[in-house]
């Protein structure tokens, strides 16, 4: 069975069309990311599928079960959000935030089982977050604190993760350690990643699959190298792009129009 | 954050004797002292009949009904601005003061004969107040868009409305009954008896334990609506519930009491900045802290100009801004 079904789904906010009609499905072990311009609906898709708007039209499932049947709580046991821009509440402290995977475990009403502190412990461990457990969070540098929203998402122990634009202003260095993490999360534990990327180079390389929106509707859905080097891509953009092969990898470089091409 | 908390309960013992002994009968404190441990069978009286009324039926009730009222102000102070993640949240954020002020100036005054009905007043300014929290809601909290800032708003808009037609009556009516309006806004407990007490008690005590128990989800949402429900918080249901509780709760008190200013968003800052920013300990703390504060002022507003008194909202203001001053320059303010 897939993790995530998408069925004929289509979000509508008032009058304005964001998602049109998209079936997709997503399996176990996969990490997938949806690419498109700006405006293309990225973002709306996947607040979708973590259960943060309803379809207007068509269904999400997650492991057969439909997100609009469930409560928040039974949502949050089966598919976790990394958000674009997540809220840092000051004065929390990095356990504390991190522990807030957990709340969905044991409710609102109890307090942490030792199996709970195990979790956040372990996830603190592996995302080499636990030196920061007692700073403020508000104090971390941009790329520890987009490593606790992820840690957050993990101590949620779903099998599914959206991750919306995760490396949104982190360096160069700290946008792979970043995806790198994820990557092997999705290979230890088998997890279903679904994200959306602006770079199209890390999107390429980190994803098994890329699915290319815009406008709401799918483009493209296929292997990442194939899609990366489709005409759609450059069409789409509204641009010209080039690919490039460096060591295996595909890099996508955007080349300007007209006749400053080849310099003057 | 043991210290703090023992700290506070200390200052509610001393409030509560202070309450009990301070007045113009003299008490000695080891006899009330030891009456209250006879009231719970241990040991004998140890007061006269007179000092016995004095301390059982004029200064315990109105203690009591001093505890509740700065419990529940400074609970539902903690809980609005954890719901509305607002600094400047105070219990009367939607409402609840103009519409009890409204129907508190309708009982006491009568624009027909110049003398009101007093007595209604409780029951209108309690009327008065869950009305307006309704409309705010009904306008601001129930549609799927809604989101905290539209219920503020209307909260304003309707709390103007509320206040100018409070106003307009007021202007309207004699210089005798604009004297008890104001004494009615401006907030005494010095009308408190025991039936008061039991009146508002089981309104105040549900209210106080659902808001504290709140506290876990209050934590949960200082990382916003979304987040909070993609961690499993349902927002909706608890920012209701959390409303109505403290909504209920303020409008019981406010009904007994007046308008006390001041405590519901003076204690709860407090109370943050002693012990960091989770609502698990602010608001457990501000129930203690608050019902001590208010105990505290209302000892100074009996006494300092006796036999007359000082408004006991001018009081809670008097002491709780320099004491937040003092704590805010002493610590590192840290925000909702």
């Amino acid at each position: 069975m897939s993790s995530v079904e998408v069925n004929e789904l289509s979000v509508r906010a008032g009058n304005k069309t964001l998602i049109s009609d998209v079936t997709l499905a997503f399996e176990p072990g996969t990490w997938s990311t949806i690419i498109g311009p700006n405006g293309a609906g990225k973002t709306t898709l996947v607040e979708t599928i973590a259960g943060l708007r309803r379809p207007s039209h068509g269904s999400v499932s997650i492991l057969g079960e439909a997100l609009t049947e469930m409560n928040e709580r039974e949502r949050a046991l089966r598919v976790a959000l990394v958000p674009q821009h997540p809220v840092v509440p000051s004065g929390m402290s990095v356990y504390d935030y991190v522990a807030l995977g957990r709340v969905a475990h044991h409710g609102l009403f109890h307090s942490a089982s030792p199996r709970d502190r195990v979790v956040v412990e372990s996830v603190l461990e592996r995302l080499s977050l636990a030196e920061f457990r007692g700073r403020d969070v508000a104090t971390l540098s941009g790329g520890e604190r987009q490593r606790m929203v992820l840690a957050r998402a993990l101590t949620q122990s779903t099998m599914v993760v959206v991750l919306d634009e995760p490396i949104t202003g982190l360096d160069l260095r700290h946008q792979m350690n970043m995806l790198e993490l994820m990557k092997s999360e999705v290979h230890e534990c088998g997890l279903t990643v679904v994200a959306t990327l602006h770079d199209l180079t890390l999107a390429g390389q980190f994803a098994d699959r890329l699915v290319l929106l815009d406008r709401g509707e799918v483009v493209i859905d296929g292997p990442a190298a194939a899609v990366i080097r489709s005409d759609e891509l450059a069409k789409r953009y509204g641009m010209n792009l080039c690919v490039v092969d460096v060591d295996g990898a595909d890099v996508v470089v955007p080349v300007r129009h007209g006749d400053n091409v080849n310099g003057a | 954050m043991a210290f703090v908390a023992a700290g506070t309960v200390v200052a509610l013992f001393v409030a509560i004797v202070c309450g009990l002994v301070i007045g113009p009968t003299s008490v000695p404190t080891w006899r009330v002292v030891g009456d209250i441990f006879a009231h719970v069978g241990i040991g004998h009286n140890t007061l006269t009949p007179l000092q016995s009324t004095v301390v059982w039926t004029l200064r315990a009730p109105r203690m009591v009904i001093g505890l509740l009222a700065g419990s529940m102000l400074a609970v539902a102070g903690g809980t609005y601005q954890g719901v509305f993640r607002n600094p400047l949240a105070d219990p009367y954020l939607l409402g609840v003061a103009s519409g009890a002020g409204l129907g508190a100036t309708f009982a006491i005054i009568d624009l027909s004969h110049g003398v009101g009905t007093p007595t209604w007043t409780p029951l209108l300014a309690f009327v008065g107040a869950m009305a307006a929290v309704i409309v705010t809601w009904l306008i601001g909290g129930r549609s799927i868009r809604s989101n905290t800032s539209t219920l503020i708003l209307a909260g304003v808009a309707v709390a103007s409305l509320l206040t100018s037609a409070q106003t307009f009556l007021q202007q309207q009516s004699s210089a005798g009954s604009i004297t008890r309006v104001y004494i009615w806004l401006l907030g005494s407990l010095a009308s408190a008896g025991w039936g008061t007490v039991w009146l508002v008690f089981p309104y105040v005590i549900v209210c106080i334990i659902i808001c504290v128990g709140a506290g876990r989800a209050l934590d949960v949402m200082s990382v916003g609506e979304e987040e909070s429900r993609s961690l499993g918080v349902p927002v909706r249901r608890v920012r209701f519930i959390v409303i109505a509780a403290s909504s209920l709760g303020t409008a019981a008190i406010v009904s007994a009491v007046g308008l006390i200013g001041f405590v519901g968003i003076i204690v709860p800052h407090i109370v943050r900045l002693l012990v960091g920013t989770s609502y698990r300990r602010i608001l457990p703390i501000s129930v203690i802290f608050g019902a001590a504060f208010l105990v505290f002022a209302d000892t100074i507003a009996r006494t300092v100009i006796a036999p007359s008194e000082l408004p006991l909202g001018v009081v809670t203001a008097l002491i709780g801004a320099p004491v937040f001053v003092v704590i805010l320059s002493l610590r590192r303010p840290v925000p909702v």
